[in-house]
């Protein structure tokens, strides 16, 4: 299997997705467009160009030569961006940060305690100072304030 | 002429207060330290510090993030010069002839020729667009929905032309783009279209989450862990001034870089990184002695050098006299405008002079501090590429989070994000270009909108697209790039946009 025809495979699967979702949307007519109308158009111009890719794509390189080395950082990267976004509201912006940055920096990258410490520390109060004290761009502070 | 010169006038009396001076000091700084990280380039950078403009009046943010914008074209040059890696894609072709001056014990001339390059493409490029932005705009103001759906296709179809790989798939990450920005309440019906309840999701998914998600966090996920082998040359202050030989041979390249970089930075897709490659190629064709060029020939700094900040100039052209984003770049700062209440189009000029001109003159400001400062400051940016990548990814990250969250204090934004990091991190493996899907998605509403007036207007017909001639006439270019870009794919030939494709990728890496 090539990563073009996966590619395409994917690309017009969801183009048949986003034909069936519109149902629900007026198309209306052509000279009175609904809200169904414009997204049916783009549904099918990618359905298209998903078919060329897998008619095209005997010649692409192999799924399977795509390398992963960095798979396991990313993967506890992506752990913390979701993290972020299901507690940060809940915990507050500098329980979270400092959680999150002192997971990547003391596990993730083994880096000495008293530095991770000492970044994590500073980065998650520090740039709270910055953006919710100093500049005013408002920062989540959990349930109990912090 | 005279109003220009009076216009210009203004823009000077905004920009010369201290508080506007500090605005623009700071976003060169801050600009150029994004152009020397590599894996933070403009558009991360832009994103990530938007929110820092948020207490700002709109001129001063503007101020601020246009500095950050050029600032980090200076900067990216400085990493390619000492390391060889380039700082940002715009400055691949500097790492050749920088890198070889700097091993030579020249590294101070090459960082002064692309200081000084960059200095005068940047200074002339502020002329053309003040001299071309507004009688744009003008002609542009007689565009009916029509000519803007036709000009709209016709600047996306020429950026998947021009962006590299693969047109089909470009087309198909535009598509995809579109389709992602039809989430949200439709304008014209108040429909929830693919919204599913959520109703954050009410505006659409917003352009800064996207452009940090797919250009931010996917390059943290796929550089992070990565071996990091960084010999950086010091450079000798002692010669930092070019010998007159050295700058007899830049002056030429510098022009050249100018009003290439220029012309090419107003065609929609990757212009400065195209044209750093034009500009070199250029230099080395009518060069007496080509064979130089790979040795350490100060024409090859020169040249991309000066093109690369020509080009970013150039392409705030179509941006402010148009409306319309050449790039992912311009893109973000088409949005970090919007978030300011101001919607660049044919009618910016003449509502919003103090902040046009203001932006006019800050660059012709920003251009001498980041030429004044840059040099003496350069040991303290190269300090910071001693900052090892594990304790700098972990940082960005912190500051992706900060500023996608901080637009509409949502964490939805956040999450949405994530999903477009993984969908960046994706991509990339499979080998599209994720700035024609950024583009989509800050396009599809006007594209939308236009199009379904235009359908109104001509009673359901379609032929109002080829009856009407700027309208046509973009069409025919939308389709001549179109059958150029198949070219390739029926003949199995590679062209220059696969090599362009491989370069960008071949810097990916921090």
């Amino acid at each position: 299997m090539t990563m073009d025809r996966v590619s395409g495979a994917f690309l017009t699967l969801l183009g048949l997705f986003v034909v069936w979702e519109r149902r629900v949307l007026p198309l209306g007519t052509a000279s009175h467009p609904g809200p169904g109308y414009f997204p049916l158009l783009l549904a099918i111009l990618l359905i298209v160009l998903g078919a060329i890719l897998i008619a095209r794509g005997k010649g692409a390189k192999k799924i399977r030569s795509v390398c992963w080395p960095e798979a396991p950082h990313a993967v506890a990267i992506l752990g913390c961006c979701l993290f972020i976004s299901l507690f940060m509201e809940t915990i507050g912006y500098r329980l979270t940060l400092l959680l999150t940055l002192g997971f990547l920096f003391g596990v993730v990258e083994r880096i000495k305690v008293w530095l991770t410490l000492a970044l994590t520390l500073g980065f998650s109060l520090g740039t709270f100072w910055l953006f919710d004290s100093l500049l005013r761009v408002p920062l989540p502070r959990g349930g109990w304030g912090f | 002429m005279e109003t220009t010169f009076q216009n210009l006038v203004l823009g000077f009396s905004t920009v010369f207060t201290p508080t506007n001076m500090l605005y623009s000091l700071v976003g060169c700084l801050i600009g150029t330290m994004v152009g020397v990280l590599p894996g933070v380039g403009p558009l991360a950078g832009i994103s990530m510090l938007l929110p820092t403009t948020f207490g700002l009046d709109t001129t001063s943010a503007i101020i601020l993030l246009a500095g950050i914008y050029y600032g980090a074209m200076y900067g990216g040059s400085t990493t390619s010069i000492l390391m060889s890696i380039p700082g940002e894609a715009a400055s691949v072709m500097t790492c050749i002839d920088g890198y070889a001056m700097a091993r030579k014990g020249r590294a101070g001339p090459a960082l002064a020729i692309a200081a000084i390059g960059s200095y005068i493409a940047g200074t002339l490029s502020v002329v053309g667009l003040m001299f071309l932005a507004p009688p744009l705009a003008r002609f542009a103001l007689g565009f009916g929905p029509p000519e803007y759906v036709c000009l709209l296709v016709c600047g996306l179809v020429v950026l998947s032309y021009m962006t590299g790989g693969s047109i089909v798939k470009n087309l198909a990450m535009i598509s995809l783009g579109m389709m992602a920005g039809m989430i949200g309440i439709d304008q014209m019906s108040g429909y929830f279209r693919f919204s599913y309840g959520i109703t954050a999701l009410g505006d659409g998914i917003g352009l800064v989450p996207v452009a940090v998600g797919l250009f931010g966090i996917s390059e943290i996920l796929a550089t992070a862990g990565s071996p990091e082998i960084r010999d950086v040359l010091k450079p000798r202050f002692r010669d930092l001034l070019p010998s007159k030989q050295e700058f007899r041979d830049s002056i030429g390249p510098i022009g050249r870089g100018t009003v290439l970089g220029f012309l090419i930075g107003i065609i929609p897709g990757s212009a400065h990184i195209i044209s750093t490659f034009v500009s070199y190629a250029l230099e080395r064709r009518i060069s007496k002695h080509p064979e130089r060029f790979g040795q350490g020939a100060i024409e090859g700094v020169a040249g991309p050098e000066s093109a690369n900040n020509a080009a970013s100039e150039g392409a705030l052209v179509p941006l402010l006299a148009l409306g319309v984003p050449t790039g992912p770049v311009p893109a973000v700062l088409l949005a970090a405008l919007m978030v300011h209440g101001i919607t660049p189009g044919p009618l910016f000029i003449q509502e919003q002079p103090v902040v046009f001109w203001g932006l006019i003159a800050s660059m012709y400001v920003g251009n001498l501090m980041l030429l004044l400062l840059n040099l003496p400051m350069v040991g303290i940016f190269v300090n910071l590429l001693r900052v090892p990548y594990r304790i700098l990814y972990p940082t960005i990250l912190l500051f992706c989070v900060v500023g996608v969250y901080a637009v509409n204090s949502s964490m939805v934004d956040v999450a949405i994000m994530t999903v477009m990091g993984v969908l960046g991190y994706l991509l990339r493996k499979m080998d599209f270009e994720t700035a024609p899907l950024v583009l989509g998605v800050i396009l599809a509403p006007i594209i939308e909108f236009s199009f379904r007036q235009a359908l109104a207007m001509s009673g359901g017909s379609y032929a109002i697209f080829v009856e009407r001639p700027i309208s046509a006439g973009f069409l025919a270019l939308a389709l001549i790039m179109i059958l150029l870009g198949l070219k390739p794919l029926i003949f199995k030939k590679r062209d220059w946009r696969d090599r362009l494709s491989e370069v960008e990728k071949g810097c990916d890496a921090p």
